[in-house]
């Protein structure tokens, strides 16, 4: 076990260099020179020249490539063009909010799909069963933005039960703003996990073990909710917590809609004043945070699973 | 007399699919009386599975549908019970053991968590009771330190002790009746003697009625007392076991008694049960000329040069391990192999999987590059002959695979599988004339040359393993490898196809290298027999003496594991 | 004779099911829709005012129309030849790379395997939407970066698959066959395993499609996409100010058609997955 998560771990590197070298290509090579932009039309070739400096361009593409990795390991991302604030404090500034809704909307809507794809799985090639397959899939064909603005603007706007948007720090006082957000999210995620859940559930209950356990003279429910469950959670845990990095990148265009300051909002008020550092930093840190969770997700499986030998 | 345990009246089930209705047990009945055996005998697509499916009521439904008959398990029709009286039933008074003991435990729990759920839900033990319980059976079905056993995993475990576990689960709660369908066909021949000699005496013991499921009318010879012989969905013979092993009436039966080669008989042919019966179903008269027995070691010797010469060959697989995977050890799959075949002769190779047979027949092609030795072949060492070399020698060395279903590229035509290796080597000068070659050859292996535009699956198994033959033979090779070639065909299939084989090697003058866990399929075709175990050949001489006089303990072994039906009934004496 | 006959059969079953036939009458239409307006030869004329601002949907206008007077059906129309360009172009980037680096890693293993499994686990590493968005910035907006970025992620799940897919045929007994046969890595690779894991490709462009269409509505409603011409993502973005007051038709035209899609490309996908995965048959 040690010497497979050593294993795993050495494997992080080079892919963290990878993603850095992605996005050192994007950012530094690709982008160019970015002063032209940010000191306008009457900067002076000096006044360039001193900023170019300051962005540590004139260093060779070499240390610019480790300033990057540098980065993905200290978590230390400079300082906003646009706002000149120091980007590690806003993103955890930004932190809590995303945090307060995206993790409720994440457990509940986790939960409410394993019992949705239970039942759906117990009733499999019935009515009921095509129906809520259908739902799913017509579900996943509408657009999330349509989601958000038909909801907000019922729910907030018209019957004015919810904030239509806005913030308070705070526990319970967030509530108000974030309930909507959540239930859109929920609504969201219960297609494609219902329909995953659904798939690998019904992949077991079609093995030959479940058979033998019926030959034995089990029950329906008990075979589903032992048998079938306990092999189903080995790739539904995987699938679960490759998700959770998500969480912290926050919801990109709820957060948008409903004016709520956390991470997702930070990125696309970057988005909209070209601030590079801040999309490059949430770029980073979403990778990084990607890979340790891919790696979490890697471990749990081989813990879930008795067959996978560990060497 | 008591009335019998079970009793299936008219039995008919059917499979309604997009495609239509099948009819895939038709008006069947029989009985299995209190304590015995019924071995129901039959190939795949018969109906014998089905038939115990409806018994056990795990069908799949909607798709099965039982429009007639009924099935009296101690006087009280099951097919009229509900669901909940069905589960008191199974597991409890009606057990069944299946034919994939690697995928019929469930992979995440201990296999004493399920044998003792089983005896938690009939006989409502508590949890310490039915671990107890649990270890004193498979202590009784012959699994090594029950009690550590019983915290394994499945597959911690080799597959003849997974079916042994499966046997403890059936027998958990003391069942009146235990199905066994094709308990032993997955497992290696020794292994199969163990468990066949298991069910018997356990059956013995516990006074239970079994209902027996094979393909192999031999292995049933044994352990039966009564045997139903299936065919296309419907009984054609009922009879006592001695009676359809000695006069057996429907020629169908005796097809399926012939054509299984006998250790200690000789016969040049099988006879297969088309010789028996024609398609209609009709029964033929026997000619002469095909029962004639033909004896290998009088028959004219003709002192031929010597075709292949194998020395000293071993071949490794790396063994990775390590934080950095690298490997760090070999694992000798082929040891130290050495023998000499001559031209026209058959060598056979035995051993159970993992032998190492397989991949000796691989590395002689170089479709896996040996580690050290050497393979000479016609006089020329071709250990480390290079890539264009090789490519010349394909045209003389050729192999056929086991599986019919996988050895076929499922997205070519018949046509295009066969001209092939005629475009690869550039022989024949026209697209057409490859075609007239592949054309001559596929009526030569008993398919009809309209077929030439056809896909695999559009073919049976038997079919597929002529069109994997014609293959092997379009460039007209001297040396072939069959690989488990007829080990996954039914039996009658089986005897035609081996037929096939021999009648091709004295047309073309072939040698073979003939590869199988099967001992009577070894010793019916071949000139001389390897036997192989742990990567080394253990015992080679010629057929008949291996077989009257072996040497080894293992070959004892594998020669006691061949049921009492496949030996001559002159060598039983 | 010469049609190979599993997709046939595969073609046979799909047609039978009225909900795939369905979809795919859908897929053709808007690929119909798509070439015509990508020709000129409809909805060109689609920034012309042909009434008052914002009237509601009737039967001269059936979605109504926009806040400059113009037809909000031509826009939708127009911005199904950019979504349908978009999930082409996706397709078309993706396609080859993911083919040939998945055929090449599951074939020959070893060094290979390493640095396409490294190269593809790193481009999973960065979330999606951060690659797209910073692809797009980077590149500046406009339809050409959104190509761009959505072949960069695209060709990720196709490689990984075809890689498995093609692992396990290597080892199958027809493939030895044809090495028995004297055909060398290239006859091997080419003609044997990759026709043989062409199902794949299909099923995953299928899916991948409305993922390129969904995604270049975002991209396009956050002002990265398509510049000077109606995309459904900015016809949604144009919706979100007027819905207050009132006019809901310009959000649901846009919704409407690429629901449409979508589900179809969805439905599709699903069909596609059960006939022609021989792993699901009989299920």
């Amino acid at each position: 076990m040690a010497k497979y998560i050593i294993r795993r771990l050495l494997y992080l590197i080079p892919v963290l260099l990878g993603v850095s070298l992605i996005i050192f290509v994007l950012f530094n090579v690709i982008a160019g020179d970015p002063t032209a932009v940010l000191l306008g039309k009457n900067a002076t070739a000096r006044q360039m020249a001193d900023l170019r400096e300051q962005l540590g361009l004139n260093k060779s593409l070499l240390l610019q490539y480790l300033d990057v990795v540098k980065s993905a390991f200290t978590f230390d991302f400079g300082r906003s063009w646009a706002t000149k604030q120091e980007i590690t404090s806003m993103i955890k500034q930004g932190a809590y909010p995303s945090l307060c809704l995206t993790i409720p909307a994440f457990v509940i809507s986790t939960v409410l799909a394993m019992l949705i794809s239970l039942v759906v799985a117990f009733y499999r090639g019935k009515g009921i069963d095509l129906f809520i397959r259908l739902l799913c899939i017509a579900g996943m064909s509408v657009s999330a933005l349509a989601y958000i603005l038909a909801f907000q603007w019922f729910f907030a706007y018209k019957l004015g039960w919810f904030e239509i948007s806005g913030f308070e720090y705070g526990f319970p006082d967030f509530i108000p703003y974030i309930a909507l957000p959540t239930i859109v999210w929920i609504l969201l995620s219960l297609g494609p996990d219902v329909r995953f859940f659904r798939t690998v559930i019904l992949d077991e209950i079609y093995q030959d073990y479940v058979r033998t356990a019926r030959a034995k003279g089990l029950g329906e429910i008990r075979i589903l909710l032992k048998h079938v469950l306990r092999n189903a959670m080995i790739p539904i845990i995987t699938y679960t917590v490759i998700q959770i990095p998500f969480l912290i990148l926050g919801a990109l265009l709820l957060e948008n809609f409903f004016s709520i300051p956390g991470l997702g909002g930070i990125t696309l008020n970057a988005l909209n004043s070209s601030d590079f550092p801040v999309i490059k930093a949430m770029a980073i840190l979403s990778s990084v945070i990607y890979i340790v969770f891919s790696l979490i997700s890697d471990i749990l499986y081989t813990l879930a699973d008795p067959r996978v030998k560990l060497k | 007399m008591t009335s019998p345990l079970l009793s299936v009246k008219n039995l008919v089930v059917e499979f309604h699919t997009s495609e239509g209705i099948t009819r895939a047990v038709n008006d069947v009945s029989f009985d299995i009386p209190q304590g015995k055996t019924i071995g129901i005998v039959g190939e795949s697509g018969s109906g014998k599975s089905v038939t115990s499916l409806a018994v056990m009521g795990l069908l799949q439904k909607p798709a099965a549908r039982i429009p007639q008959g009924e099935v009296f398990f101690n006087g009280v029709d099951i097919l009229k019970c509900n669901d909940d009286q069905m589960r008191d039933l199974r597991g409890n008074q009606i057990s069944m053991i299946f034919q994939e003991p690697m995928t019929s435990l469930n992979p995440v729990f201990k296999v004493g968590d399920q044998i003792a759920e089983a005896l938690r839900i009939h006989k409502k033990m508590t949890y310490k009771q039915a671990w107890d319980r649990t270890v004193e059976l498979m202590n009784e079905v012959g699994i090594p330190n029950p009690a550590a056993s019983a915290h394994k995993y499945p597959h911690e475990m080799s597959g003849g002790q997974k079916q042994r576990v499966m046997i403890a689960m059936a027998i958990s709660c003391d069942p009146k009746l235990l199905i066994a369908d094709e308990p032993t066909t997955a497992l290696d021949v020794t292994i199969q003697k163990q468990v066949l000699d298991l069910l018997f005496k356990l059956q013995q013991n516990h006074k239970m009625s079994m209902m027996f499921i094979t393909h192999d009318l031999g292995v049933i010879g044994d352990i039966a007392d009564d045997v139903v012989v299936m065919y296309r969905s419907n009984v054609v013979e009922k009879n006592n076991a001695k009676d359809i092993f000695h006069s057996p009436k429907h020629p169908y039966s005796r097809g399926l008694l012939a054509c299984r080669p006998k250790l200690g008989e000789n016969p040049r042919r099988l006879l297969t049960v088309s010789d028996f019966m024609n398609e209609a179903g009709e029964e033929i008269k026997i000619t002469v000329e095909k029962t004639t027995v033909f004896d290998k070691e009088t028959a004219p010797q003709k002192d031929s040069q010597i075709l292949l010469e194998v020395k000293n060959l071993v071949t490794q697989f790396p063994v990775k391990g390590g934080i950095f995977g690298r490997t760090i050890d070999h694992f000798k799959a082929v040891d130290n192999v050495s023998f000499t075949l001559k031209k026209g002769k058959t060598l056979g190779l035995v051993g159970e999987s993992g032998c190492g047979k397989t991949t000796l027949g691989r590395t002689i092609l170089r479709l896996i590059e040996p580690a050290s030795g050497q393979i000479i072949y016609n006089g020329q060492d071709i250990t480390n002959v290079h890539a264009e070399e090789l490519r010349l020698l394909r045209r003389k060395m050729q192999i056929i695979f086991q599986d019919p279903y996988s050895s076929l590229n499922p997205r070519m035509t018949v046509s295009e599988i066969l001209t092939e290796p005629l475009n690869i080597h550039n022989v024949g000068n026209s697209k057409k004339e490859r075609i007239d070659m592949a054309r001559t050859l596929i009526e030569r292996v008993g398919l009809k040359a309209n077929q030439m535009n056809r896909y695999p699956h559009e073919f049976s198994g038997g079919q597929r393993q002529r069109i994997c033959i014609a293959r092997a033979l379009m460039l007209r090779p001297e040396f072939v490898i069959c690989d488990e070639s007829v080990s996954a065909l039914d039996v009658s299939i089986q005897a035609q196809v081996l037929n096939l084989l021999l009648d091709l090697q004295e047309e073309f003058g072939l040698t073979y290298i003939f590869i199988s866990h099967d001992l009577s399929v070894v010793n019916f075709i071949a000139d001389e027999v390897g036997v192989m175990y742990a990567g080394k050949i253990i015992e080679l001489d010629k057929a008949s003496k291996i077989y009257l006089n072996p040497k080894e303990e293992y070959t004892k072994a594998l020669l006691s594991a061949i049921p009492k039906g496949l030996v001559s009934t002159s060598l039983l004496v | 004779m010469k049609e190979n006959s599993l997709w046939r059969d595969a073609l046979r079953t799909l047609v039978r099911d009225k909900w795939t036939l369905f979809s795919l009458v859908i897929v053709v239409g808007y690929s119909l829709i798509a070439l015509l307006s990508a020709t000129g030869l409809i909805a060109a004329d689609w920034a012309q005012e042909v009434g008052a601002s914002n009237l509601p949907p009737s039967a001269e206008h059936i979605f109504g129309t926009d806040i400059f007077g113009r037809s909000v059906f031509m826009k939708v129309i127009r911005g199904t030849q950019i979504a349908m360009s978009v999930g082409l172009a996706a397709s078309l980037i993706a396609i080859p790379i993911g083919v040939l680096l998945g055929a090449l890693a599951g074939y020959f293993g070893g060094w290979v395997d390493d640095v396409i499994t490294w190269l593809y686990t790193t481009f999973s590493s960065i979330p999606n939407i951060m690659l797209l968005i910073s692809i797009t910035m980077i590149l500046g907006k406009g339809i050409f970066s959104v190509y761009a970025a959505l072949g960069a992620t695209s060709w990720v799940t196709l490689c990984r698959l075809i890689r498995g897919e093609v692992m396990k045929h290597k080892e199958r007994e027809y493939v030895q066959a044809a090495g028995a046969i004297g055909g060398g890595h290239l006859r091997k690779l080419f003609i044997h395993i990759l026709p043989n894991v062409m199902h794949i490709v299909i099923i995953n462009t299928s899916l991948q499609f409305q993922v390129a269409i969904k995604s270049e509505v975002i991209l396009s409603y956050l002002g990265l996409g398509v510049q000077g011409e109606p995309s459904w993502g900015t016809m949604i973005d144009d919706a979100k100010l007027e819905l207050a007051r009132g006019v809901w038709w310009q959000l649901a035209g846009a919704t409407l058609a690429m629901f449409l899609i979508v589900l179809s490309f969805n439905l599709l996908g699903d069909a596609l997955r059960d006939s022609l995965d021989p792993k699901l048959k009989g299920k």
